[in-house]
């Protein structure tokens, strides 16, 4: 057996890629570009900050008790905006419905300003 | 269900509200809301409530309700009323409930409520209003 695995390791064959056609190739133009596409990666997807921002003051303006024209990235939500805790609530919950996120007690008690939620939301891996 | 009622109906099975101070009610009551409104997508595709709400306002009818009792600093009533909403949200979800009493209870009755809407009752006064609605005014 010991001298079996010695022998294998001896006897080792270099590796070349094999085309079709039977003839060893040399990695192809064609090869490097696929090879800079990554069809199947999901490393990329991440949102882009405007586009975050923009669904948030989207969200933001369309709840019932916000007056649209106070809306800007930098509101908080209690002190410009005039709502109470339970409207922060709301909105936290209608920002977890558009990003199909849940945001878990913890961090959801510190966010109560659009900045706090845009910087929140784009740093999380699972927004969409 | 979605991944996201599923895992807030886990919370249905909970212990006894019993909260030691205002503090502990107050973030039981946030709880009870937002498991609420992680239950709104599912309730909507049972009732099929597709074409007559979106769910912000069904958020907003839950909070109004919310709201309602908003001036209560007991803990202990806190407590109670909690046990009151878990049991409401249950039957819900659990479709005890029928589409017209989603709709009557929670869609239209933000207006005031139903049979007022009708004209039979537009001359009656405040008084009689507020007494078919509850024994203290």
């Amino acid at each position: 057996m010991a001298l079996r695995a010695a022998l294998i390791r001896h006897l080792r064959v270099p590796v070349q890629t094999v085309s079709p056609a039977g003839r060893v190739s040399q990695p192809s133009v064609a090869n490097s570009l696929f090879g800079s596409i990554r069809f199947m990666s999901s490393h990329d997807d991440h949102l882009s900050k405007e586009d975050v921002a923009d669904r948030v003051l989207s969200v933001v303006k369309s709840f019932p008790k916000v007056d649209p024209s106070k809306v800007t990235p930098d509101v908080h939500f209690q002190s410009d905006l005039g709502l109470d805790s339970l409207d922060n609530v709301e909105i936290l919950m209608a920002l977890e419905e558009e990003f199909k996120l849940e945001i878990p007690d913890k961090e959801a008690d510190k966010i109560d300003s659009c900045k706090l939620a845009i910087e929140y939301i784009h740093n999380h891996p699972m927004a969409s | 269900m979605g991944e996201r009622a599923a895992a807030a109906s886990l919370k249905f099975v909970t212990v006894q509200a019993n909260s030691a101070s205002l503090a502990e009610a107050r973030a039981r009551v946030f709880e009870f809301f937002k498991t609420t409104c992680r239950s709104i997508p599912t309730v909507m595709e049972i009732y099929n409530l597709q074409d007559v709400v979106n769910e912000s306002q069904l958020r907003s009818a839950v909070s109004s309700e919310i709201r309602r009792h908003a001036h209560i600093t007991n803990p202990k009533v806190i407590d109670m009323l909690l046990q009151k909403g878990t049991e409401e949200l249950h039957n819900i979800v659990q479709h005890s409930k029928q589409r017209h009493h989603i709709i009557g209870q929670y869609v239209v009755g933000q207006r005031g409520l139903v049979h007022d809407l009708g004209t039979k009752d537009e001359g009656t006064s405040d008084f009689l209003k507020n007494f078919y609605k509850s024994n203290y005014f």
